[in-house]
């Protein structure tokens, strides 16, 4: 009888489960990388009712944060502002900007807008589960700047979701908050650079006892009795 | 799951404490066996049969398959869903969303206003506490702390009915115009027995604007009033060492004074555990009654009498006293009755001004005149009169008398009772109110009462309208409202007063159409005016503080009305108690979810109210064995299919006349031959009633809302106006049937000795003095010859630091049982605080309730020695002992250790903390704790409304209650859970929380004031640390009792908790076990008179269960 099986089959169980495993191993990796925050939720950028834009006013006109997130560091949430904080300017300023109607249609009552009165709906960009609790003023009290999880806002054209807020990139900070802290004074200066800080307080470095810009946050850590939580209670109750 | 076995040693010979939890125990019954042993009954876990559970196993994995199938077509629109944030339009002054802000008002209340402070979030309230500035601040009750439910309540009233038919406030607004236009006209006031200075000024203006105008008051368990017309009694118990209560809950549902200082001198450190312990200072209680109240669970010596004889041991006390009352009353000669009597008069005498006799407001006029003559004759320095507001208010009778007559046409029903359910019997309120031509009612339900009048008007909570009222001493409060009202149609009644007084009868509500405040907040400033002063700045002190300080009663004399005292009528057969209810006062809180789902602290039922027997009564009538077995029995199947139901047997209670079918349970320390109904149940039926009750179309469902439908026995048919509280004669029956209640004393039952410990400040032959027997506090049960446990576990975590390493917070807690009375307003107060559901009677019954406290009650009595029976003063009344017990938060808690998925852990701070998002519901934790503090989500009560029949059954088909306005009662900063997680007590962690970011916020202030660089700063530990005892968990904050202390362990002796800690009488509950509790408990003193005949008894309730 001859052989219904060449011998190049022998090999074939083998190879066929080599490659079902490495088909598996692949998906696998595949769904932790595109099913998870990284790339699930970071990189989100809806467009807005208006579309505001922090380059111009925080990178170029230089507001600071707190003129329109006026509570971020008083309470937990960092409040959105309401119409009339930006109807202080924009009812002298670009009053025929066609971007900004809706404004107008809310706050000027010679328009006889229907949608006079209503607030703005934002969509929102960051958004945290519902059994996270993340308090903002908690972070900014203690030397991590905005930057830190919102990433360059104050460049952006229209605002994105930078991080993906995930509970494994909580901790890494968390586990070393040495690495994003920065004296209290710089929190809302988004331009800060940790060298050039360091250049240009020298007297101020020494006497910390600060060598080169990446040790400023552990002294800080130090001085500050920084102890951040990794306990569940600390974001979950 | 059976929970693993302790094995217990056997009972000490010596042991001679017996003590229980219900029935069921004290008979040893199988059934409670059970749930001694398991963590939830047999049953519970498990779908009785695969074919009546909602879906089987094999359909699920057919549905499983499919959808993942189908998953994979829907994953390229696999995106987030849009959400928004929508900030204020104008953002108001003084708002920060995401941040509490708290006001000072108060809650009207019949025994006077309660100071509060409401939390609000967004201006939206959700939680109150008590005002801690205000002087005659006591705590907060269960009725207090559940109040915030009912603004949001679904069955809320909410639009004007018209003879019962939906109509508009327009038309209402007509008929009131026409009534403010003629100043002829007949009109008549029905108020509550709430004192509010502001009406009381509208009420002169009405009376000049309406010359023929009548004012009445009513509340259905006002009590008899023997006092002057607008005089009551108030009571300082700073000053009272010896009290004797005739039959008065003082504590508790009849308050006659500001209770903490009673409290206080319940613990003898005193109340700030900062002395060293004292017998002498002390108070001593006596209660006279007839069943178990909250007072009368307080007790040193208690004596348990019939009603009817009440009068006879006031009388009896009176003439050991020497004073001249109630000499026509027959004397008391039950031998042991009169030395009880003669010891304790001795007693009063001898502490003279010092002692006090209060009688309760349900008891006649005679009981009442007696005890007025007898602190007038021990010129009793804790009792004073004081005159009300309320003086010239005519009562029930005038009000029946005048309708009759056809005296009245119109007539406003403003008070919060409910007259047409819950007027005496034979009273004709009913059809006498039906001789008016307009009744316009204001309510917050759709009760009878809504539905007889021509009007009925939807009243505002008392969080949405503007309003004043005056606390027990009369100091001036006021009410604010948190937020506008939530319904159109809502009137408060002031605003409705101040429509009357106008000349066009202009109804304003909530504010102006032009954005000016109501009308009441007018009425109130300008009361305020002439008791605070003009301007604003003594206005907005007032705001702030939510009180006037400088403002009281002023005096009155204390007589009685001049009425000789008879002797009562003899008593013959039976005696019915109609008690006012612990869950739903006189039936005005039937549709509060939290109240109904809170067991009655006494009888520890839920959702029901039961006819209570004692055991003796009961055998006599030949009914205990039924209700001992019936209890236990299992009914084959509930409606559900699905776990153990509890029936209790039908009894019918025959008195004046008219009789009442409901269930009997066995009540210990009640009287014997005695009958206690509950009042204020069944107010509406719907077709799922068993006993078919709205057939006759007399309590339809349309009279309650979702949570009072279908609830209990209505007794009100049964009062007379000669019998309103109690009466005489009755008959009591077997009937056919049984009927399911949920009963909760059972459930969560912990085994252990010593849980709950006793000692007496008298001496006693075998446990010494009262300093030895403080000493010996700590070595009770097991804990005296138990070895120390040794952990097995790592102290350490992989860095070598202590798992409880954190250097500035480590939280602790401690709860004294010598204070606690077991009223659960630290029950209902968790449940407003930490966002838990109620889960409805059903579940209750299989022993699912959510509370995270669980309020034991043990009863406990000493056992004779065989043959000494006849010596021991009284066998069938046990001592009550409440114990609360919530997560101990152990440090080797043994909950941590079993949970696969590290769901539960501890953080550094000592608190064993619960990620919900992390549990996959496997309930080993639960079955691993030795406290059973642990509950769990069998359903989705949050998403899915459990009160709708069947609901929870029909999973993603079930009816969601999210986005309804119960929801908006939630407080944000605490996760919903959600079915299949496991949840309990978490030391209040959100407050904790709060209180170190605003103490870490002040340190950054600091700096910016000192104008140096940040870096430049050193933050220490005590800098981070919140200032000693700052920070207030939710039962500490409503206890009335001040029985609960919160703090941080490392402020040691600076903080109260700390000093309780090192307090003689702190003790580990199971300490033996090794679980190192954070909350540990203060034994219980009880204070006996040595020469009282009882006394050797008193003080040794030690609870073992075994």
């Amino acid at each position: 009888m001859a052989n219904f099986f060449p011998r190049w089959t022998n090999f074939l169980p083998l190879k066929i489960a080599i490659c079902a495993g490495a088909v598996a191993t692949g998906a696998v990796f595949a769904f932790t990388y595109y099913a998870t925050p990284k790339t699930l939720a970071a990189g989100y950028q809806p467009s807005q009712p208006i579309p505001f834009s922090h380059k111009i006013h925080v990178d170029q006109l230089g507001l600071d944060c707190r003129y329109c997130h006026s509570f971020e560091d008083v309470s937990g949430t960092s409040n959105v502002p309401g119409s009339n904080t930006c109807w202080n300017c924009h009812q002298h300023v670009r009053k025929d900007s066609p971007k900004l109607q809706p404004l107008r249609d809310r706050m000027d009552p010679t328009l006889k807008s229907p949608d006079f009165g209503k607030p703005v709906k934002w969509v929102r960009v960051h958004k945290l589960p519902d059994y996270v609790y993340f308090n903002h003023s908690a972070h900014l009290n203690r030397g991590i700047s905005c930057q830190s999880c919102h990433g360059d806002v104050d460049r952006m054209e229209t605002v994105y979701q930078k991080n993906s807020l995930s509970m494994g990139w909580c901790l890494e900070c968390h586990r070393a908050p040495e690495n994003h802290l920065r004296p209290l004074e710089e929190v809302f200066n988004l331009k800060y650079d940790p060298q050039v800080y360091f250049n240009e307080h020298q007297a101020e470095m020494q006497n910390l006892g600060v060598k080169k810009p990446e040790d400023l946050g552990k002294v800080l850590k130090e001085h500050w009795n920084i102890h951040s939580k990794e306990t569940c209670a600390t974001c979950h109750h | 799951m059976s929970k693993r076995i302790w094995q217990h040693p056997e009972v000490p010979a010596d042991e001679t404490t017996v003590s229980w939890r219900s029935v069921g125990q004290l008979e040893d019954t199988p059934h409670f066996r059970s749930w001694m042993e398991r963590e939830f009954p047999q049953g519970v876990a498990e779908m009785a049969n695969e074919e009546d559970a909602e879906v089987s196993r094999r359909s699920f994995m057919k549905l499983m398959g499919a959808s993942t199938a189908l998953a994979g077509f829907g994953l390229a629109a696999c995106r987030r869903p849009e959400s928004y944030i929508i900030p204020y339009n104008k953002a108001p002054e003084w708002v920060i969303p995401g941040k509490a802000t708290y006001y000072a008002s108060s809650m009207p209340r019949p025994g006077g206003a309660v100071p509060l402070v409401v939390t609000t979030f967004e201006g939206r309230p959700t939680k109150v506490a008590p005002n801690s500035l205000h002087p005659d601040m006591s705590g907060t009750d269960a009725f207090a702390q559940a109040s915030v439910l009912d603004l949001y309540s679904p069955s809320r009233s909410r639009t004007v009915l018209n003879n019962a038919q939906a109509s508009s406030r327009a038309e209402f607004e007509k008929v009131l115009a026409t009534v403010a236009a003629d100043g002829a006209a007949k009109v008549a006031f029905v108020f509550g027995h709430d004192d509010s200075p502001t009406r009381a000024r509208l009420i002169k203006d009405l009376k000049a604007k309406f010359k023929a105008a009548e004012f009445f008051a009513y509340e259905a368990l006002e009590g008899t009033q023997v006092l002057a017309d607008g005089v009551a009694q108030v009571v300082d118990f700073e000053k009272a060492d010896k009290i004797l209560s005739l039959d008065s809950d003082f504590l508790c549902l009849d308050g006659q004074g500001k209770t903490s200082a009673f409290f206080n001198r319940r613990k003898p450190e005193g109340a700030a555990y900062d002395k060293k312990a004292n017998p002498d200072s002390m108070n001593r209680l006596y209660v006279v009654e007839s069943v178990y109240s909250m007072t009368g669970g307080m007790a040193d010596h208690r004596l348990r009498v019939a009603p009817s004889q009440v009068l006879r041991v006031a009388a009896q006390i009176a003439r050991e006293l020497g004073v001249n009352a109630g000499s026509a009353v027959e004397a008391i000669t039950d031998e042991k009755h009169l030395k009880w009597i003669k010891a304790l008069a001795a007693d009063l005498k001898a502490s003279g001004s010092k002692s006090v006799v209060l009688a309760g407001s349900r008891q006649s006029a005679a009981v009442q005149q007696i005890a007025l003559a007898i602190n007038a004759a021990l010129s009793s320095a804790a009792v004073k009169g004081v005159k009300r507001d309320t003086s010239g208010l005519g009562n029930f009778d005038g009000l029946v008398e005048k309708l009759k007559g056809g005296a009245i046409d119109t007539l406003f029903l403003l008070t919060p009772a409910n007259p047409v359910y819950d007027a005496p019997a034979n009273a004709g309120f009913e059809a006498a109110m039906a001789k008016a031509k307009t009744v316009i009612h204001l309510g917050s339900r759709t009760d009878a009462t809504a539905h007889k009048a021509t009007w009925h008007v939807p009243v505002t909570h008392y969080l949405e309208s503007w309003g004043d009222g005056r606390t027990l001493t009369g100091v001036y409060t006021v009410v604010q409202p948190m937020i506008l009202p939530l319904y159109g149609d809502c009137v408060s009644e002031l605003e409705l007063l101040a429509a009357l007084l106008t000349a066009d009868g202009k109804l304003i509500t909530g504010e102006t159409a032009d954005g000016k405040p109501s009308p009441a907040y007018d009425a109130v400033r300008a009361t305020f005016e002439a008791i605070g002063g003009k301007g604003d700045e003594p206005w907005k002190k007032l705001l702030r503080d939510g009180f006037h300080a400088k403002s009281t009663y002023e005096s009155a004399e204390l007589t009685a009305a001049a009425g000789t005292i008879s002797a009562p009528p003899a008593a013959s057969g039976v005696e019915v108690i109609f008690s006012t209810d612990g869950s739903v006062y006189d039936g005005r809180w039937i549709d509060n979810g939290w109240l109904q789902e809170a067991p009655d602290p006494i009888s520890k039922i839920s959702w029901d109210n039961a006819a209570l027997i004692a055991p003796e009564t009961a055998k006599n009538l030949g009914i205990y064995d039924e209700i001992v077995q019936l209890e236990t029995e299992r009914a084959a199947k509930s409606p559900d299919a699905e776990g153990p139901q509890r029936t209790g047997p039908l009894i019918k209670v025959k008195v004046n006349g008219e009789e009442l079918v409901l269930p009997a349970m066995i009540a210990f320390g009640q009287a014997e031959n005695t009958v206690v109904i509950p009042l204020g149940y069944g107010q509406g039926f719907d077709k799922e009633d068993k006993f078919n009750r709205n057939a006759k179309g007399n309590s339809p469902a349309s009279h309650v809302g979702l949570v009072g439908v279908n609830s209990g026995f209505n007794a009100y048919p049964l009062r007379h106006s000669e019998t309103k509280y109690f009466a005489t004669g009755a008959s009591v029956e077997k009937a056919e049937g049984k009927y399911p209640l949920a009963l909760v004393q059972e459930h969560f039952a912990m085994y252990g000795r010593a849980l709950a410990r006793e000692i007496s400040t008298m001496e006693d032959e075998k446990k010494g003095d009262f300093a030895e027997q403080l000493q010996n506090v700590a070595k009770q049960g097991n804990d005296a010859h138990a070895p120390e446990n040794i952990s097995l576990y790592k102290q350490e975590d992989k860095k070598g630091d202590p798992h409880l390493s954190d250097k500035i917070h480590q939280w602790g807690m401690t709860i004294d049982l010598s204070s606690c009375m077991g009223c659960n307003a630290c029950l209902v107060a968790c449940q407003a605080e930490n966002n838990i559901p109620i889960v409805g009677k059903e579940q209750v019954m299989k022993g699912r309730e959510m509370h995270w406290i669980r309020m034991d009650r043990y009863f406990a009595i000493e056992k004779p020695e065989a043959g000494k029976e006849k010596d021991v003063f009284d066998l069938g009344n046990p001592a009550l002992v409440p114990q609360p017990v919530a997560c101990m938060q152990c440090e080797s808690a043994p909950c941590e250790t079993v949970c696969p998925v590290n769901a539960t852990v501890h953080d550094q701070e000592g608190l064993n903390v619960m990620a919900y998002n992390r549990c996959i519901g496997t309930r080993y934790c639960a079955n691993n704790c030795p406290y059973k503090a642990r509950r769990f989500n069998f359903f989705d009560y949050n998403k899915r409304n459990p009160l709708i029949a069947h609901n929870l059954y029909k999973g993603p088909f079930g009816e969601k209650q999210v986005g309804t306005a119960p929801h908006l009662q939630r407080n944000p900063n605490v996760s919903v859970r959600m079915r299949g997680v496991m949840e309990k007590c978490t030391y209040c962690v959100q407050r904790l929380k709060d209180a170190k970011i605003r103490q870490k916020r002040g340190q950054k202030q600091e700096v910016l004031l000192t104008g140096e660089r940040s870096s430049q700063l050193s933050v220490s530990n005590e800098t981070l640390r919140i200032p000693v005892d700052s920070v207030k968990v939710a039962c500490q904050e409503a206890c009335p009792a001040g029985g609960i202390e919160f703090g941080n362990l490392l402020d040691e002796d600076k903080s109260v908790m700390g000093r309780a800690k090192k307090s003689e009488r702190n003790y580990e509950l199971l300490h033996y076990i090794g679980t190192k509790p954070r909350t540990t408990y203060l034994a219980r003193v009880k204070n006996p008179n040595p020469t009282m005949p009882d006394a050797p008894s008193i003080g040794k309730a030690t609870i073992h269960m075994h």
